[in-house]
């Protein structure tokens, strides 16, 4: 077995910098966001089917698990800890309010994936809603509620 | 579920990644990651070398080439469904991707990454041979082009050089009376097809004159079935007659989800779902 290979890369989580850190070129985003703490970001199957590990790279909701920490280079990184502005608060409330929450495990990717859909602008159906967090398990709720939460958001937000 | 350990390489430009891929034939090209990844982290794949060409810029323009529109190999599926010469020149493309898993995965995933990856049960590989499409690579000798129906030759397997990498895809564009027409069956919103189809037809004077018919998820890649096709135009849909030609046309190989006789079953009624949209 050959030494680990490993990378040295720059970006920023949540506004904060980490400048030339080494990364072992094989672990995925996820892992090393957790390793630094940011354990909000949660780890389900590791292949990209249940979207708990959702993040924001560079403006874009994606899969941490899908993508090496060592392809981060240059990204700014968002994690549900970052979640600090009045919309998400509001997002937060309206999920509290809808007992969106339950367990919490999924909580965090469904966040990211609102504030994706919100950040689109669009009046969506509840079937359309249903399609844009059709990438994240929730395997408390039976997604009613969570459906509820983004509904009322995207009428009071957009 | 954690990937083996390899080598990562930055490509600055395609001339440095193809030269890092000619050297050593363990190596893997990372575009968007959505399918490698996932494969490096069940370690069904473990290459020595990963050569990651997705902060090489210019590989993801779309743009009118002639009479094609050329999406470059960088494009994310979300760039390409927002796209506007895409939403005029080939508006199925939109709806095809909407099937393509889910939104934060077609944020990254990669147009190039999967014509190259070839996955039997992807749709973009079906696409591009419905339409004739040509896959431009580039390589130590230059750029080629290979016709999609050339270019998929086994499960997972292309034919692509090992020096080669692809840079883009040329979609040539719709005729005169030319439709792409789409359905497919799954068991979950976003998941791989259990069958497919994408049928490309021309109508002329209210009647269907040419027919090409691609199934993908059904064999070891994008199977075309020319004689089911001509089976249709000259007799119409005929659950047993048209469920017989595919048998003979197209090996069909089952998985988990479902049995070779089902994917059968899937790919003779598909003939009759997709063609009802033309009435539409």
């Amino acid at each position: 077995m050959t030494a680990n290979n490993t990378v040295n890369i720059s970006f920023t989580v949540n506004g904060e910098k980490f400048d030339n850190v080494n990364v072992p070129s094989r672990q995925h985003l996820a892992d090393y966001l957790r390793s630094q703490g940011f354990t909000g970001t949660h780890l389900g199957c590791e292949q990209g089917a249940c979207g708990a590990c959702t993040i924001e790279m560079d403006g874009k909701a994606v899969r941490s698990c899908l993508v090496l920490a060592s392809q981060a280079n240059g990204s700014n990184l968002k994690t549900v800890e970052g979640f600090d502005d009045e919309i998400m608060e509001q997002v937060k409330q309206s999920f509290l309010k809808h007992n969106a929450f339950q367990c919490g495990f999924c909580s965090p990717g469904m966040l990211m994936t609102t504030k994706e859909i919100l950040s689109n602008k669009k009046k969506l159906t509840r079937d359309e809603i249903r399609s844009e967090i059709s990438g994240n398990y929730c395997r408390c709720t039976g997604y009613q509620s969570i459906v509820d939460a983004i509904e009322e958001c995207i009428n009071e937000i957009n | 579920m954690k990937a083996a350990d390899f080598s990562y390489h930055e490509a600055t430009n395609i001339q440095d990644a193809i030269n890092i891929k000619a050297k050593d034939e363990e190596a893997v090209i990372l575009a968007g990651g959505q399918s490698l990844l996932p494969a490096l982290n069940m370690r069904l794949s473990s290459p020595s070398c990963l050569i990651d060409i997705s902060k090489i810029s210019g590989l993801d323009d779309i743009n009118i080439e002639g009479d094609c529109l050329f999406i470059g190999a960088l494009a994310t599926h979300s760039h390409v469904m927002n796209n506007e010469l895409v939403f005029k020149q080939m508006p199925c493309l939109i709806d095809i991707l909407k099937m393509v898993a889910h939104p934060a995965i077609r944020n990254k995933g990669t147009h190039g990454g999967s014509i190259a990856y070839g996955d039997p049960a992807a749709e973009l590989p079906a696409l591009a041979v419905a339409t004739n499409a040509e896959i431009i690579v580039s390589g130590q000798n230059g750029d080629r082009s290979i016709r999609a129906k050339d270019f998929y030759l086994g499960l997972f397997e292309t034919a692509i050089n090992q020096d080669e990498i692809v840079i883009g895809i040329k979609y040539p564009l719709l005729k005169k009376g030319q439709t792409i027409l789409f359905d497919e069956v799954c068991r979950r919103h976003g998941d791989y097809a259990m069958a497919g189809l994408i049928a490309s037809v021309i109508v002329s004077n209210d009647k269907v004159n040419d027919l090409n018919l691609v199934f993908f998820a059904t064999g070891d890649k994008p199977d075309i079935a020319p004689q089911t096709a001509k089976l249709f135009l000259e007799t119409g849909y005929d659950y047993t007659k048209l469920k017989k030609s595919l048998s003979s046309e197209i090996d069909f190989a089952g998985d988990l989800n479902s049995s070779s006789e089902m994917k059968l079953h899937l790919a003779t009624v598909l003939i009759k779902n997709v063609l009802k949209k033309l009435e539409a």
